[in-house]
């Protein structure tokens, strides 16, 4: 589809260096990107790639090197002289304002007017002429808030091409998108790519690089290691470069022997008012996985939820070790014993300006003080122990939160529940935004807590994950359960279509 | 050659060897009152080089005596901001409880109970604040605000805009007494930060204050009765403008309907130039009773200096945003 | 992004990174204590540069005296200031003047007197906000041995009694007189009107000295006319913009009142902007208190007819002298009572 002879390239970064106080970010990273490619940076986190964007971005300014635009040195300086330039970034959270009409947003600080006054029309047009580009029929004059969040990112695409971008620069576009979703990002990405744009690309989903990549350029602890084509260029050499070590096994399942029933759901349905979760019946058991799978929107976190406490199921019973404690509170989940690592950690899992050991703590503070005081000694003890023991990656429990990774963050929020003795657990997208080595780590701590006899329930988007990590499956659609399969058995394609409804 | 990998799961024994963390939590609350206090200690020195008359005992303890009422105030405000929210109340709270005092003392109540009907009124107006916005889900600022008329206009129906005044000995040594030749109403004053200090840094409510403000959802995911403790946040607010109230009707010799206007505004600034940021989550006492300290010693040297009290007003304005501006200047550097 | 990047750092120079890290922390320190002093600096040379006149002289052997006023932002007590200063001048007196924000805000005041004598001032003037609550401060400069002249507002009695509070001298116009100079003034023009007249009368703030004795000489001044009575009375804490919604909202309610008194101009100025905004300039007749020039200009225009005057710069220059007297030991008149005029159209200046 693409024109893969090397020409002049639109944008070239040539020796790159950045340094924080005490540490070298960017130690000398090459890069360039050609019209019309997708090129993918892969790196895991703090590898260096968000730093070498923001220099491209003007976010941040470099300490040495050189940024070429067409063979000549260019400087920015500031996000405007980026955007002069034509360098467009699309960041995880959309910069667009939810309030406005996607036209408003589109031609936000382009508004055409006649004496001062905001032509509509005009606007309705330019804004209809940008979205035709990237594919989209969309009215213009719809609040982008009524949107979903992919549509709102191909409005943030319509709104990079008004403004005559040529690169693009995209990170991680996919996180919050459901597999149809990604498909018609995919798409719009071929069409811009088709018409001479060329897009940076980052992603932890190696899926996708094939799919949509034509190079890429592995970092790691602030260096190019290497940039190579994509379709001939394997996973796992790949993999291999990002964390210079094999990862002979993505997911390192060790099946065991599934005990007692642990967790019971009773045709639960709720919340009240809308009713996202429709007559769901399930178990897990002491020693197993669970995997919940289904597309965006299926109600699996409204099931997690419920299941939690956070929300009132209207009907139905949750009955953990054969006693009925349909939760009301977050409060009667956890003293039935169940834990809950929610899909959004920063919004629903940590208090970030707090230390490791106080978020640890927090549910557990009750047992731990007596005439609430705190007995400072247990909460540090135990912290320090499943900081020890989880290999969580601090300096000291008393490290705030929001300085850590996010795999650590995870570990954290898993610790809490360890330390709060849970022997359930719903965990909601356990290793999104995690890079690939501390999911690992994470997949085998689930191992060892299966070892030890507690039950997991998994809410996954990616169904390798699914299928590599669950000894059961059900799949949800329209918050019912369409379909319960045996992981050994179960394919891609048979979650695919249960997900979708397409076959039973 | 090595990988960092490695080596740093390696380095969790760091961990071990590491301080503990209330040692380190005290190390950071040291360091950031430090600042704090060397702006305090600044504004001394540099009082003390324009003015003989700064740096005496009789006046060092004048200061800290006029400090006291805004310093009490801000402790309840230090908690309210911590948790996220705001009280704008905390004025015509302070009113409202020293009428109701008044009143109870001029029916001839002995001493204590007319304390406790004070503080009662304090606590009750807390709670109502408390439970509207906890279980209610109205913003603190809109309850508050509402609150501030409510309680300023009780407060002048209590007593039909008239102040209360004349009051024994015995209730005015409470503002006029001295422990060990310090005047009473510093020891109160540093009593009430030491009892509120030990809550907000030990105990579980004081956890849960910090949880609450810093991510109320996660706070709640985990087990905590959120709103039961979001509650008990404005009670405290309403119980220290109660107890300033006592002080400052003890110390008039009146309790007057319109006393408190705009104490929920210095509160606030002592908070701020503290280091407590309202966004919530964060901050300490000891940074307010600092700033209320700071402000005291502005004001103080101001008078001293003989400035025009229109001109103080600009440089007390100016001096709270430049305090906040430079913590925030400091810490943006540092994330 | 920081944050990760020095993760991998940390496992080769965990030492020297805690330790550049406290390095970093007290340079920080440093820098923003260098910041505060810089700001601290330029405030103290703006202040000085300001005050200028007030400070530089305590060196000389001038007598200092404090002059603690309600407020600044009157132009009642701006003429007092005036006098005051005018007085200190001709007797080589250093005079400090100090006000709270707010005139109610008694609290702040008593902070500002306690302040004040502090800083070696061989007499006090002041015009207490609260008559009961600025005793303990007058005790305290009774301890102190400074001399107090209590200028405009009494103390109460019965508080300063009780409190053993001394002062050496009262300086003030009787408001009580003037309240019935006002109330005397409306009975004659109300012979235009058959000797009737509906009258609105707005209040100072409740439980203050002097708003009430003009409120009681005015009451006691119309008793014996049948005809004069009043239809309204409510408080607008002598401020302007209360006196203006608090009129109008009388209006609304009584709109058959034809005459207003109000105990002080400001309220009185408020009022005629509402009596205006309601289009009846002219058919309601409007005396105030205190004679601000404000309330001359409008007794000039007509839209008031008449203010009782006070003098407060007769008055600051008496406090100056009375204080001046006590510092030299000589005796001073203990109530200084002075004069009060009726200002209309005929002797307006």
């Amino acid at each position: 589809m693409i024109d893969h002879a090397p020409g002049t390239p639109v944008l070239e970064m040539r020796g790159i260096r950045k340094v924080f106080p005490g540490v070298v970010a960017l130690d000398g990273v090459d890069f360039d990107l050609r019209a019309g490619e997708v090129h993918v940076l892969l790196g895991e986190n703090g590898a260096g790639k968000s730093t070498l964007m923001k220099i491209l971005s003007g976010a941040y300014t470099k300490d040495a090197g050189d940024v070429f635009i067409d063979g000549a040195p260019v400087s920015i300086g500031s996000p405007r002289d980026a955007q002069s330039l034509g360098i467009a970034t699309i960041y995880q959270e959309l910069s667009l304002v939810p309030q406005l009409t996607v036209a408003e947003n589109i031609l936000l600080g382009h508004e055409p007017s006649r004496a001062g006054v905001i032509d509509r029309a005009a606007m309705r047009d330019a804004a209809r002429r940008s979205l035709a580009e990237v594919g989209l029929d969309l009215d213009p004059d719809r609040r982008l808030d009524r949107l979903g969040i992919a549509e709102q990112q191909m409005v943030e695409v319509a709104k990079a091409l008004f403004r005559r971008a040529r690169v693009l620069v995209m990170d991680e576009p996919t996180s919050a998108l459901t597999a149809r979703e990604i498909d018609r990002l995919f798409d719009v990405i071929r069409r811009v790519t088709a018409a001479g744009v060329a897009v940076v690309y980052i992603s932890h989903r190696m899926r996708e690089l094939a799919e949509i990549g034509t190079r890429v350029t592995v970092l790691r602890d602030g260096r190019a290691v290497g940039t190579f084509p994509l379709p001939e260029t394997s996973f796992d050499a790949l993999i291999r470069l990002m964390a210079n070590r094999e990862v002979r096994d993505h997911f390192p399942r060790r099946r065991c022997k599934a005990g007692d029933e642990l967790l019971r759901l009773e045709h639960v349905s709720g919340p009240s008012g809308a009713p996202r979760v429709d007559d769901v019946s399930l178990t897990v058991c002491r020693g197993e996985i669970v995997g919940l799978a289904g597309l965006l929107g299926a109600g699996r976190t409204e099931l997690a939820r419920l299941v939690f406490g956070a929300d009132r199921p209207s009907s139905g019973r949750v009955v953990v070790s054969g006693r009925d404690v349909t939760p009301k509170t977050p409060r009667q989940a956890i003293a039935a014993g169940i834990g809950f690592l929610p899909e959004d950690r920063k919004r629903h899992g940590l208090v970030l300006m707090r230390s490791v050991g106080e978020n640890i703590g927090l549910p557990s503070l009750a047992r731990w003080s007596r005439a609430g005081v705190v007995s400072g000694r247990t909460e540090h003890e135990t912290a320090e122990r499943w900081v020890t023991e989880l290999r969580i990656k601090t300096p000291t429990v008393a490290e705030r939160v929001v300085r850590l990774s996010g795999g650590t963050q995870q570990k954290v929020v898993l610790a809490r529940w360890l330390a709060a003795d849970a022997s359930l657990l719903v965990m909601d997208e356990p290793t999104r935004g995690v890079d690939v080595g501390a999911k690992v780590e994470i997949y085998e701590l689930m191992n060892r807590l299966t070892d030890a006899g507690a039950g997991i329930l998994m809410i996954s988007s990616e169904l390798p994950e699914v299928l590599g990590m669950s000894d059961r499956i059900y799949v949800m659609r329209h918050g019912r359960i369409q379909a319960e399969l045996d992981a050994a058995s179960a394919s891609e394609e048979r979650v695919l279509q249960a997900a979708l409804g397409l076959a039973s | 050659m090595e990988t960092g990998r490695e080596t740093a799961i390696r380095d969790n024994d760091l961990s071990r060897r590491g301080p503990t963390p209330a040692a380190v939590a005290r190390r950071y609350r040291a360091s950031q009152r430090l600042k704090a206090v060397a702006g305090l200690i600044g504004l001394c020195l540099l009082l003390w080089i324009l003015t003989p008359h700064f740096l005496t005992v009789a006046n060092a303890l004048n200061v800290m005596e006029q400090t006291s009422i805004n310093a009490i105030v801000a402790v309840g405000m230090t908690f309210v901001i911590i948790s996220g929210g705001i009280d704008l109340s905390v004025g015509s709270l302070v009113a409202l409880s020293g009428v109701v005092l008044a009143s109870a003392l001029k029916s001839g109540w002995p001493i204590p109970l007319a304390l406790a009907a004070g503080l009662g009124v304090g606590a009750a107006t807390g709670l109502l604040n408390g439970v509207v916005i906890a279980f209610g889900r109205l913003p603190p600022f809109i309850m508050t605000l509402g609150m501030m008329s409510v309680a300023r206009g009780a407060a002048l129906l209590v007593t039909d805009g008239r102040p209360i005044s004349g009051f024994d000995a015995g209730f005015r040594s409470i503002a006029t007494g001295r422990v060990f030749g310090v005047p009473a109403p510093i020891v109160l004053t540093l009593a009430i930060y030491a009892v509120a200090h030990f809550v907000l840094s030990r105990t579980r409510f004081g956890r849960y204050v910090y949880g609450i403000g810093g991510n109320e959802e996660a706070t709640r995911l985990s087990g905590v009765n959120v709103r039961f403790h979001k509650t008990m946040v404005y009670v405290v607010s309403g119980v220290t403008s109660a107890i300033a109230a006592v002080l400052l009707t003890a110390r008039l010799n009146t309790a007057q309907p319109i006393a408190g206007i705009m104490y929920e505004l210095d509160a606030i600034a002592a908070v701020v130039i503290g280091g407590t940021s309202l966004s919530g989550g964060e901050g300490n006492l000891g940074g307010t009773l600092i700033g209320a300290l700071t402000m005291g010693v502005l004001r103080n040297g101001l008078n001293l200096l003989g400035v025009s009290s229109f001109l103080q007003q600009l440089v007390i304005g100016m001096v709270i945003i430049v305090a906040v501006l430079v913590d925030v200047l400091v810490k943006e550097k540092r994330a | 992004m920081m944050m990760k990047i020095r993760r991998t750092q940390r496992p080769q120079r965990p030492q020297r990174k805690v330790f550049s890290e406290a390095c970093a922390r007290v340079a920080l320190v440093i820098n923003r204590r260098k910041i505060s002093f810089a700001v601290l600096a330029a405030f103290a040379f703006f202040v000085v540069g300001c005050n200028r006149g007030g400070d530089t002289t305590t060196s000389t052997a001038k007598p200092r005296v404090a002059l603690v006023l309600k407020t600044l932002n009157s132009p009642f007590f701006n003429d007092m200031q005036r006098g005051a200063q005018a007085a200190a001048t001709r007797l080589n007196v250093d005079l400090v003047v100090q006000a709270a924000e707010r005139e109610i805000d008694v609290e702040r005041q008593m902070q500002i007197i306690e302040n004040v004598l502090q800083t070696g001032v061989k007499a006090l003037c002041l015009t207490p906000s609260g008559s009961r609550e600025v005793v303990p401060a007058v005790v305290k400069a009774n301890r102190a041995n400074i001399p107090v002249v209590i200028v405009d507002t009494r103390l109460d009695k019965a508080a300063a009694d009780e409190a053993g509070a001394k002062i050496v001298s009262f300086i003030g116009s009787d408001n009580y007189e003037g309240g019935r100079i006002a109330a005397k003034f409306i009975v004659d023009i109300s012979r235009a009107t058959n000797g009737k007249a509906n009258v609105a009368v707005l209040e100072g703030i409740p439980g203050h000295e002097t708003g009430d004795s003009r409120l009681r000489g005015f009451k006691d001044g119309i008793k014996d006319t049948p005809g004069v009575r009043i239809v309204a009375s409510q408080p607008a804490n002598w401020e302007r913009d209360q006196g203006f919604n608090v009129f109008q909202n009388t209006l609304q309610a009584h709109p058959e009142i034809d005459t207003l008194f109000a105990c002080n101009d400001m309220m009185a100025l408020g009022a005629i902007e509402a009596i205006r905004a309601a289009g009846k300039t002219g058919s309601i007749r409007v005396v105030g208190f205190d004679a601000v020039e404000d309330a001359r200009k409008a007794i000039k225009d007509g839209t008031m007819l008449g203010s009782v005057a006070q003098f407060p710069d007769e008055m600051g220059r008496l406090a100056v002298e009375n204080a001046v007297h006590a510092i030299k030991g000589e005796p001073v008149e203990a109530d200084a009572k002075v004069r009060i005029e009726l200002i209309t159209k005929e002797n307006v200046k």
